[in-house]
């Protein structure tokens, strides 16, 4: 065996993230590592990768016990790992970004730049990536900065790099880009452990599989052997009615109308409408300009042209505190940078957008702002401890149940929900489908972007397709996956304008 | 505000009651250190526990404290206000000027509150509308506030002040000196705007993630504007009563005052990337900072050492707010 964990526990002060983490993996082998948010996954890879170490258990290393107290050390015995938020600096170059303290050590910190830049460049010729070694690190799309990544390992000669849900930010062809990365790491005879929440991943990449549950590994079997519905059984430790039941609803009135919505180099004549009670999904690949047209509708980013309608009203949104106003919410694709106050406890985000109704002339009504906490709480099914836990410390899933609760307490009607289920796990996201059901059932409009096509075919009533910043299709909420990739990576199917 | 970790601990283990009363210990550490340094104070030299001691050590930290409470603020949205020294003098010098040409003793104060005030309005504009960073432009206005002080005065100071004036920094009421009731009005004030007021609200929320502040429709740039305007506002009322203990409208007053306030803020637990502070601790933080000073000079250390000495106290401060964040910072 390549690395062997045997029963490491590790505490963060009072709270248990791990009792019982086992994990084996072998040279020339692809572990997937799956569990809900919460189940030990992260704590027991930085326990690998040195980033905290364990209070018990046994680790070994080719057979014999290690103790890594930093990166740096699991780096020289050749573990790497390539992470979901990018550790790399961005302003330096890919090349200066793979020898980034492991440098070459000549008198007086002097480092051959040149030659640092030729053997980057060799590197990245024989993988055949898609990267230059000069480039800055700031202008590559997420995919580019995991590969970056994934050369440092390789460059560094590790014998197992680990992967932290790598396809999470990544588009369709990157996706089959780090899929086959792995493949060529694993003919290197290379161990390899990856993270997923992407369940329909597994098979085309795993070798075995491990699941994590509450600190504790319940399962570890050859991938062929188990079914998606057995890995969610041992992932949740419940059977799980998966099937969500999207209800079937007349829509009603029409609460935003956009016309010829332009912005110039990102999007070029938009038109569509939302009704109430109405889930229209927008499918589309990275870049297409999806989550653009949602910041813009925001009032994020000024448009060029254009007319928008809310409830019958031509509206003119230069702002989010605009958009809030006319009763828009934008729940975006990254809840920690736009969405929550993390270090603020769960009342004050639920509150955030709507402080005046908690508040009378501009004094807090702590009474009122804890009982809508604690119905928001109760009502979403929100697993905290108190109103007064900071957001910062809850999982994915409840994370967003938080961002929407902002929204509901805001009362908006339309709401533009931007890759709603990204980092969330499995039972979290039908949780959040049904949320999106009962605010259609409410009378809300909801437009929901993402680039999990069988999420869109389940939830949506119909689909519009982006590509290049236009909207190059309108699908009806039965059709295929097929007819989405058409629209959305060929050429127009159907311009229909509403 | 912030709520200890392991109260939501799942199943406390048996080591967790003693970690958390090693966690209230060290909430409390910078409390108990102030009290532990009274009492070693009041054993090691017989003056300091006089009347006369006691409240030359209010009167010495009120400026620096009424300070701080505004850069409580300014810092708790993510800023930072450098100028603050010389909006002390500008204020104290435009009052004094209006009480030498003949203006009432109140209004001379008015003005030296509303100087400050405009000054930090001005800085709270600068920084939403240019998006420059708030070191940069109070770094700037620095020198624009002192240099235009120091223009008006034309480096002279103000001596032809009303005699009751000094009342302001030196008069006592009930026995206790006035500056402290100020200073207890302005603290119990910024208090209940920071934690009981929509103002208070978004001052957290703009520190804590500007982003999501600007997302969820917050005018975060009126908010932090108004921030900047009354950090301003009271170093404004802080430079009269500097000005009122010197009985001179100085218009080199209060050079380096920024970072003693600052300091204050810090020890007191403010965070300088935003989202954390109270006024509580920034009280705490300017008194440790004044008894350190008067203590040093009680029993006879050089000036030298006390700034040793004090920045060492930071240091020291902010090194055990951290581990204790750390510490509580699960995964």
């Amino acid at each position: 065996m390549l690395l062997e964990l045997n029963h490491i526990e590790k505490r963060y002060g009072g709270v248990a993230a791990l009792t019982d983490g086992n994990l084996a993996v072998d040279r020339g082998e692809v572990h997937v590592l799956v569990g809900e948010n919460g189940a030990g996954k992260s704590t027991l890879m930085k326990i690998i990768a040195g980033i905290v170490e364990r209070d018990a258990g046994q680790m070994l290393w080719l057979g014999s016990e290690v103790h890594l107290k930093t990166p740096s050390e699991a780096g020289a015995i050749g573990i790497s790992m390539v992470h979901q938020e990018s550790l790399l600096a961005p302003h330096l170059t890919v090349a200066e970004n793979l020898y980034l303290g492991r440098e070459e050590r000549l008198p007086f910190g002097w480092v051959r730049r040149r030659r640092m830049f030729e053997s980057a460049s060799r590197l990245i010729a024989e993988h055949q990536f898609p990267l230059r070694a000069e480039w800055r690190v700031e202008k590559l799309t997420p995919a580019g900065k995991q590969l970056v990544e994934i050369c440092r390992a390789i460059l560094h000669g590790s014998s197992l790099v680990i992967f932290d849900e790598p396809t999470s930010s990544l588009s369709g062809s990157e996706t089959a880009e780090v899929f086959r990365i792995v493949k060529t790491l694993r003919e290197r005879k290379m161990g390899v452990i990856y993270i997923t929440h992407r369940l329909n991943e597994l098979q085309s990449i795993g070798d075995r599989i491990t699941i994590l549950r509450d600190g504790r590994t319940v399962h570890t079997a050859p991938l062929a052997a188990l079914t998606s519905e057995r890995i969610i059984h041992h992932m949740v430790g419940r059977e799980v009615s998966a099937i969500y039941q999207r209800d079937a609803l007349p829509p009603g009135d029409e609460l935003l109308r956009v016309e010829h919505l332009t912005r110039v180099g990102e999007l070029r004549d938009i038109s569509f409408s939302l009704r109430a009670g109405e889930i229209v999904g927008m499918a589309g690949l990275m870049g297409a300009g999806r989550t653009e047209l949602c910041r813009a509708l925001f009032g994020v980013d000024p448009i060029d042209s254009g007319k928008v309608w809310v409830c019958g009203r031509e509206v003119q949104i230069a702002s989010p505190k605009e958009a809030v106003k006319a009763g828009i919410a934008l729940v975006t694709e990254d809840r920690q940078i736009t969405g929550l106050a993390l270090r603020l406890p769960i009342a004050h985000n639920v509150t955030l957008a709507n402080v005046p109704a908690i508040s009378r002339f501009g004094f807090l009504d702590a009474g009122a702002q804890n009982t809508a906490a604690l119905d928001f709480i109760g009502r979403l099914r929100i697993r905290a401890g108190s109103t007064r836990q900071l957001a910062g410390r809850l999982s994915g899933g409840n994370q967003q149940k938080v961002v929407i609760a902002k929204w509901l307490f805001r009362q908006a009607r339309i709401f533009l929900f931007d890759e709603p289920t990204r980092g969330i796990d499995v039972g979290a996201k039908v949780e959040v489908f049904n949320l999106m059901n009962e605010l259609a059932r409410e009378g809300a409009a909801i437009l929901m972007v993402s680039s999990e096509m069988p999420e869109l075919l389940q939830v949506a009533d119909r689909i519009l397709v982006m590509r290049e910043g236009c909207i190059t299709g309108e699908l009806p909420g039965r059709t295929t996956q097929e007819e989405i990739m058409r629209c959305a990576a060929l050429e127009t199917v159907t311009e229909k304008h509403l | 505000m912030s709520q200890p970790a392991i109260e939501h601990a799942q199943a406390p283990p048996a080591s967790a009651k003693t970690g958390r009363e090693l966690f209230v210990l060290q909430r409390l550490l910078p409390f108990l250190s102030l009290i532990i340094l009274f009492v070693a104070l009041a054993i090691a030299s017989p003056h300091f526990l006089t009347s006369t001691n006691l409240s030359s050590v209010v009167r010495q930290t009120a400026v620096i404290n009424i300070m701080a409470l505004g850069m409580t603020m300014i810092i708790i949205t993510g800023g930072i206000d450098l100028s603050v020294g010389a909006i002390l003098a500008m204020g104290g010098l435009l009052g004094t000027m209006a009480m030498e040409k003949g203006l009432s003793i109140p209004a001379g104060v008015l003005i030296g509150i509303l100087t400050g005030l405009a000054c930090g309005f001005a800085n709270g504009i600068m920084i939403t509308s240019l998006r420059i960073e708030p070191f940069i432009v109070t770094l700037g206005t620095l020198g624009i506030f002192r240099g235009t002080t120091l223009i008006i005065s034309n480096g002279l100071p103000v001596h032809r002040i009303p005699q009751q004036f000094s009342f302001l920094g030196e008069g006592n009421l009930l026995g206790v000196p006035f500056v402290l009731w100020i200073l207890v009005v302005c603290a119990i004030v910024t208090h209940v705007i920071l934690e009981h007021t929509r103002l208070g609200r978004y001052t957290f929320a703009i520190g804590s993630n500007r982003e999501a502040a600007v997302y969820a429709g917050i005018p975060v740039k009126f908010h932090t504007t108004a921030v900047y305007a009354i950090g301003g506002m009271l170093t404004g009322l802080a430079g009269m009563i500097e000005a009122s203990r010197l009985m001179t409208g100085q218009p080199t007053a209060g050079q380096g005052y920024e970072l003693q306030a600052i300091a204050a803020v810090v020890i007191g637990g403010g965070s300088l990337h935003g989202g954390e502070g109270s006024v509580i601790g920034t009280l705490i933080g300017a008194f440790i900072m004044g008894l350190l000073s008067n203590g040093s000079d009680l029993l006879g250390v050089s000036p030298y050492v006390q700034q040793a000495i004090i920045g060492a106290v930071i240091i020291l401060a902010v090194t055990l707010d951290e581990l204790r964040k750390r510490r509580t910072k699960a995964a």
